[in-house]
């Protein structure tokens, strides 16, 4: 069977500072793995490593059973940067960020397919923002913001997604709909990792947990789900404020 | 048109025109990713390499794009270590190119008006060389500004995400950086040196009022730059003055204009859109469409527990069972 990503004893030093000391860890396929861990715990670098930004020192990573090295298929994974905001000196609307996740699928010079076309209206469906497709992601709150990438990531059509911090300064409203989004994800199948302060209503998503300690894993395996969201009764997003966040 | 018909002028439009195009196509970039200053700092460092081929009889334009392109190179990979010193380090390259420039010049001999017409531009100086040069590199810019579109755009817009889809951002950005200064060398003779990041910038922030998304801005921005490129020319004519200066005038003017309307339009637009447009999330039942079987276990459609219920996914969507029908989740 293949595993989607694996960690193998992995040393990554941000500048002359080491952060992450022999780590292992494993995603295989259909599996939601969440990294958790206190602020500088090595989190971020963790995954940002994992996609192939931040070089190895020692140890290795392979995607999808390929050395780092080889990999080229980057349309695999779809990866959501840790942001506040999606906005940057020009404009742009939903749908022109939202297009950029499907690069890895395009070659320059070339026009965009219908194919293209219809992957981005579905990854903007997905995250419930179809009708502000047209409008300028400055105009959006910060949840919208990173609703639309989540839809840049999902727009490649990926087997892995990668979210770094997803839910950090977005209200419960937003990290509802961000939830709904990676539940439909989820469902057909494929791989999530993702860096978590507070699991919140990601929570019952998740098959394992990673808990990172000064860069080193100090626990993997199931999350215990807090009583306060195994006995929930059904909602429909309106939740309380049940704050389940492990660390937060 | 007796305007027309002079040799210089049709040479001095067609030069206008081309700049035109050219610098608010690679200004867009340059002020996406919030460097809307290196052009100005490319000005600078292009004068040298005016001033170089002054000294040896090369022709300016070229000894200018080659200059400006080395600064270039140097101010990406300054900016790209990120250090903190990168700062200190561009500005003295800055400085040095404006007193290498203006040293070199009074070594060749060349006057201070010489000069003049490299930082200002000048109507009566655009040689036929010098036109064509122009207008091929201006057309390579704009054909690479609009092809390259997706990519330039990603990698402007968010670096660290173009990078793990896979794209040489390294590459792109240092294209970024040598089409900004191919562009200074472009339109050295028709907004000058010292006002090229005007005509790279203004149109940009002008068309940014009225517009909601980029290919938007970047559309307009290409028509704001060539009117006031043209007007200033052309008011150059009549009034004795460098045309830089006119140009930059007419665009800065057409700011002020649009500037008022943008914020009407603006609010707006701000009034008309809705907060939470999913209604799904709203706690509204929202029926899916049409639903000619049952959803279980063995209906061929995923399921994904949600609280103390079964989501199938269905064409994209989540569907969930609610008494004879099907609500989205």
């Amino acid at each position: 069977m293949t595993t989607v990503v694996d960690v193998r004893d992995a040393t990554v030093a941000l500048g002359d500072r080491p952060v992450l000391h022999g780590v292992d860890l494993r995603v295989r396929p259909g599996e939601v793995v969440t990294l958790l861990g206190a602020n500088g715990s090595g989190k971020s670098t963790l995954v940002r490593a994992a996609v192939g930004l931040l070089p190895l020192v020692a140890g290795e990573i392979r995607l999808f059973d390929t050395p780092m090295a080889e990999f080229k298929d980057w349309r695999r994974i779809g990866y959501v940067p840790q942001r506040t905001t999606a906005a940057s000196g020009v404009p742009a609307t939903v749908n022109e960020v939202v297009a950029s996740g499907r690069l890895a699928h395009r070659r320059p010079f070339r026009r965009t397919t219908r194919r293209d076309k219809e992957a981005v209206d579905q990854a903007i469906d997905l995250v419930g923002l179809a009708d502000l497709a047209e409008e300028s992601v400055t105009t959006l709150s910060g949840g919208q913001q990173q609703r639309v990438l989540l839809a840049r990531a999902a727009a490649s059509d990926p087997d892995l997604l990668v979210l770094d911090e997803p839910n950090a300064g977005v209200d419960r409203r937003s990290q509802e709909a961000f939830a709904r989004a990676l539940r439909t994800f989820v469902a057909s199948g494929r791989a999530v990792l993702l860096v978590l302060h507070d699991m919140g209503p990601l929570a019952p998503l998740v098959d394992r947990g990673v808990v990172l300690d000064a860069g080193r894993v100090v626990h993997d395996g199931p999350m215990p789900l807090p009583p306060a969201v195994a006995e929930m009764p059904h909602q429909h997003g309106h939740g309380d404020d049940t704050d389940v966040g492990l660390f937060g | 048109m007796t305007i027309l018909s002079l040799d210089f002028m049709q040479r001095a439009l067609l030069a206008a025109l081309f700049t035109g195009l050219a610098a608010p196509a690679v200004g867009t970039y340059l002020v996406q990713r919030r460097l809307a200053l290196m052009g100005d700092g490319l000005g600078h460092v292009a004068l040298t390499g005016v001033a170089l081929g002054l000294l040896t009889g090369w022709a300016p334009v070229w000894t200018a794009v080659i200059v400006a392109t080395l600064g270039a190179t140097a101010i990406e990979l300054v900016r790209e270590r990120g250090r903190a010193s990168a700062d200190v380090a561009l500005a003295m390259l800055f400085y040095g190119g404006i007193a290498g420039g203006v040293l070199l010049t009074g070594l060749a001999g060349s006057t201070a008006a010489t000069l003049n017409t490299y930082l200002f531009g000048s109507i009566t100086t655009v040689s036929t060389t010098d036109l064509w040069v122009i207008v091929v590199l201006a057309a390579i810019l704009v054909v690479l500004a609009v092809g390259l579109g997706p990519q330039l755009f990603a990698v402007c817009q968010d670096e660290e995400f173009a990078r793990a889809v896979g794209l040489p951002v390294r590459a792109y950005n240092l294209l970024i950086a040598v089409m900004a200064a191919v562009t200074v060398t472009v339109a050295m003779r028709t907004v000058g040196l010292l006002l090229i990041s005007a005509l790279m910038v203004v149109p940009v922030a002008t068309a940014q009022q009225l517009t909601r998304g980029f290919r938007g801005t970047f559309v307009l921005a290409l028509a704001l730059g060539v009117i006031p490129s043209i007007a200033g020319v052309v008011f150059s004519y009549y009034v004795d003055v460098a045309p830089g200066a006119s140009i930059v005038v007419i665009a800065l003017f057409g700011f002020l204009l649009a500037w008022p309307l943008g914020s009407l339009v603006r609010r707006r637009r701000a009034a008309v859109r809705s907060a939470e447009s999913d209604a799904r999330l709203a706690g509204a039942h929202v029926a899916a469409e049409q639903h000619a079987h049952q959803h279980d276990e063995r209906c061929g459609h995923p399921g994904v527990p949600h609280e103390d219920h079964t989501d199938y996914l269905h064409g994209g969507h989540l569907h969930a069972q609610h008494g004879q029908h099907y609500d989205e989740h």
